[in-house]
């Protein structure tokens, strides 16, 4: 009887591990594509999309060095755009976001209410449907340079920021803060020296995940940005064509392995964050 | 270093009970006056304390101790009435600016600080040069025993080391009253009993105000000065121990002060040629000479009264007419006491008898279901009106 149920139980987890190796493989697929592309000359792209870059489909690194030198756009002005907005707009997420939540979780007003439901609403809301006027007003407001476009992310990260850090901060007992308070910490102090040092976990994965989100995110900067002046690496990559509108796929695949690199770098040195991070969040919200 | 004046506090929280009363049925234990403003945690608590007295506020949970400890502290807004310290009106200021300090039940410390980060975070904020720090920080550590812990994490200390901590960043500061909110309720009996000693002794080495809340009255009792005993939001009696002990001001204070509770008979006081005596079961007792007087003084008439005999002052000894008769129900062997429980004048008593009295007594040992007589004297009964209130007050 025992046996029996022991050996169900093995039949089930290894069904389920074949099924969720499917699932991987089907995730990773796209990716290894990218890879193996990145490598072959820009011909064989298009007919030999599997095949690994073997004999005359070899290229070498040249794809690399054409999609940074093609175009009349230099791709480490790209970078040097990408990181700078991903930066800025992560930190101002971080600051603002957690004094936000900070407030929203001690202060038990009907204001602080609405204000997190807000937050939490607007989660729900697809960027799409407001892009069109989102664009319009960033465009009024002079939100469209690479040094302003952090305050539309700001508005755009504040949902999920949010809602994690006042998960977070409800979880802290209030009694630390107390004790700040009459141990001598007015409000700034209290956060500074007390709150902000404890909030480090969720810190660090709003940090991942608003990171990740920036730096690979194309239809806003492409809507906000003047594109002709200033290019992230995914408006980069879009526009990697000839005159003609001939794309080359070789080494528009090398460009997006070279984007994706920091970001997988940047991933595994912090996973056990990431995951802890998303899980606090799912939980303590 | 500080007298503490609390004139006619009063704390009211508005009325949210209608969501609580969902998620929190009928087995609330407290009976707060609800008004229009909400619900009244603290009405008109009157206290003078003294320089360097130390103050227990003891009562069942959720009688508004913690509620007027924050209001001291500053945590909590006080809805009406005067705080002082050292004679200045205090109801306005902020907590950092009140010189007080605080320990709480769970601690507080500060989780990324260090030890002594800890304990140095309220001399920092103040400015004091480096050197002071270090020095007081030392001093402090050694007081409490925790020198070795200086450089640990909050998180790698044991909870006990944890409460020290808490206690060191406290006096530290040197601040004029310290105020302790159930500072023990986290540790286990042992260490429990261990600190309480060690306050006393740490007592003995500050100069500070101190004022306690607990809801163990053996803490209360061995620990206060002067204790204040409170219920529903309301203070029931302020006294030493001895004062409280001895002449409980209501029913409630004679049950809550001492372990086992007071037993309590209904009984009839009544009054010959101006004397004072109760009768229980047909038997009539003579108050003592000072009852007497206190009674005489509140112009007390005869009446149907609550009448409550302490454990200890149950005697087995004696015969005749006024004893009384038991079975025994439970005996339970204390060490140097056995509490027995006998069922008696259809109820419960129970009667704690000094280990060595019973081998006097009852050679053989004391079994269940024996049959047991005891007695009591004038001068150790309370008498308590039908609406609690002991009629020698
Ligand atoms: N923030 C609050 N809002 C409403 N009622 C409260 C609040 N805090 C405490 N109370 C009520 O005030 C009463 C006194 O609480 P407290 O002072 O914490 O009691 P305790 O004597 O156990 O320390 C309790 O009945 C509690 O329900
Ligand atoms: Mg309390």
């Amino acid at each position: 009887m025992e046996k029996n149920t022991l050996s169900a139980e093995n039949r089930r987890k290894s069904i389920l591990s074949a099924v969720l190796g499917v699932i991987c493989i089907i995730y990773v697929l796209p990716v290894v594509a990218v890879v193996i592309n990145s490598f072959k000359v820009n011909t064989f792209v298009k007919t030999n999309t599997f095949d690994l870059p073997r004999g005359e489909m070899w290229a070498g690194f040249t794809n690399f060095i054409k999609g940074m030198t093609f175009g009349n756009y230099p791709f480490w002005k790209s970078a040097m755009y990408s990181a700078l907005i991903t930066v800025l707009s992560t930190a101002l997420i971080l600051l603002f976001t957690s004094m936000a939540a900070w407030y929203i979780a001690r202060v038990n007003s009907k204001f602080c209410k609405l204000v997190y439901y807000l937050c939490v609403f607007s989660m729900v809301v697809p960027f799409q449907m407001v892009m069109f006027t989102l664009s319009k007003t960033a465009d009024k407001l002079h939100l469209n340079t690479p040094w302003t476009i952090p305050i539309v992310y700001l508005g755009f990260g504040a949902g999920l920021a949010i809602f994690m850090f006042v998960g977070f901060v409800k979880s802290i007992p209030i009694e630390i803060e107390e004790a700040a308070s009459i141990d001598g910490c007015g409000p700034l102090r209290t956060y500074f020296s007390v709150v902000f040092p404890m909030l480090r976990p969720t810190m660090i994965s709003v940090g991942i995940l608003e990171i990740m989100w920036v730096w690979n995110d194309y239809l806003l900067p492409v809507l906000v940005l003047d594109i002709n002046e200033y290019r992230t690496i995914p408006i980069h990559i879009q526009y990697l064509k000839g005159s003609y509108g001939t794309v080359d796929l070789g080494a528009t695949m090398a460009l997006i392995l070279m984007s994706i690199i920091p970001v997988i770098i940047f991933y595994l040195a912090c996973q056990k964050y990431i995951i802890k991070g998303v899980a606090a969040g799912a939980v303590k919200g | 270093m500080a007298e503490v004046s609390l004139r006619h506090i009063k704390k009211i929280y508005p009325n949210t009970e209608k969501k609580k009363k969902k998620d929190e049925p009928a087995h609330r234990t407290t009976h707060l006056k609800v008004t229009a403003e909400g619900i009244v945690a603290v009405d008109d608590f009157n206290l003078e304390i003294k320089d360097r007295e130390f103050i227990v506020l003891v009562g069942p949970s959720g009688c508004g101790k913690s509620t007027t400890l924050r209001m001291v502290a500053g945590l909590e807004e006080i809805s009406g009435g005067e705080l002082l310290i050292d004679g200045k009106l205090m109801n306005d200021v902020a907590p950092k600016d009140r010189d007080i300090a605080m320990v709480f039940q769970s601690y507080a410390l500060y989780p990324h600080m260090t030890v002594r980060e800890n304990m140095a975070f309220p001399l920092k904020l103040k400015k004091v040069p480096q050197a002071e720090i270090d020095k007081k920080v030392n001093e402090a550590a050694e007081i409490l025993g925790i020198t070795e812990y200086l450089e640990r994490k909050p998180k790698a200390l044991s909870g006990g080391q944890r409460q020290r901590v808490a206690i060191g960043r406290a006096i530290v500061r040197e601040p004029k009253v310290l105020l302790m909110d159930e500072p023990l309720s986290n540790l286990d009996a042992k260490l429990r009993n261990q600190m309480r000693a060690e306050i006393i002794k740490l007592r003995q080495r500050i100069n500070t105000t101190f004022l306690y809340v607990t809801h163990d009255q053996t803490e209360a009792m061995t620990l206060g000065d002067r204790i204040v005993i409170m219920k529903d939001g309301e203070v029931q009696q302020i006294g030493t121990p001895q004062e409280v002990f001895d002449h409980p001001s209501n029913l409630f204070v004679s049950g809550f002060i001492g372990v086992p509770q007071m037993n309590y008979f209904d009984a009839k006081l009544v009054k010959t040629d101006g004397k004072y005596a109760v009768e229980l079961d047909g038997k009539t007792i003579e108050l003592s000479p000072e009852k007497q007087e206190r009674l005489a003084a509140n112009n007390v008439e005869a009446q149907d009264i609550t009448l409550g005999v302490r454990p200890e002052h149950i005697a087995l000894f004696g015969e005749g007419s006024q004893m009384f008769h038991g079975k025994v129900d439970v005996s339970e062997m204390m060490g140097s006491s056995v509490h027995l429980h006998l069922q008696s004048l259809g109820q419960d008593v129970i009667v704690i008898v000094p280990t060595m009295d019973l081998q006097g007594i009852h050679h053989d040992g004391i079994s269940i279901g024996q049959e047991i007589a005891f007695t009591f004297g004038g001068n150790v009964v309370h008498v308590f009106a039908k609406d609690g209130k002991n009629l020698e007050f």
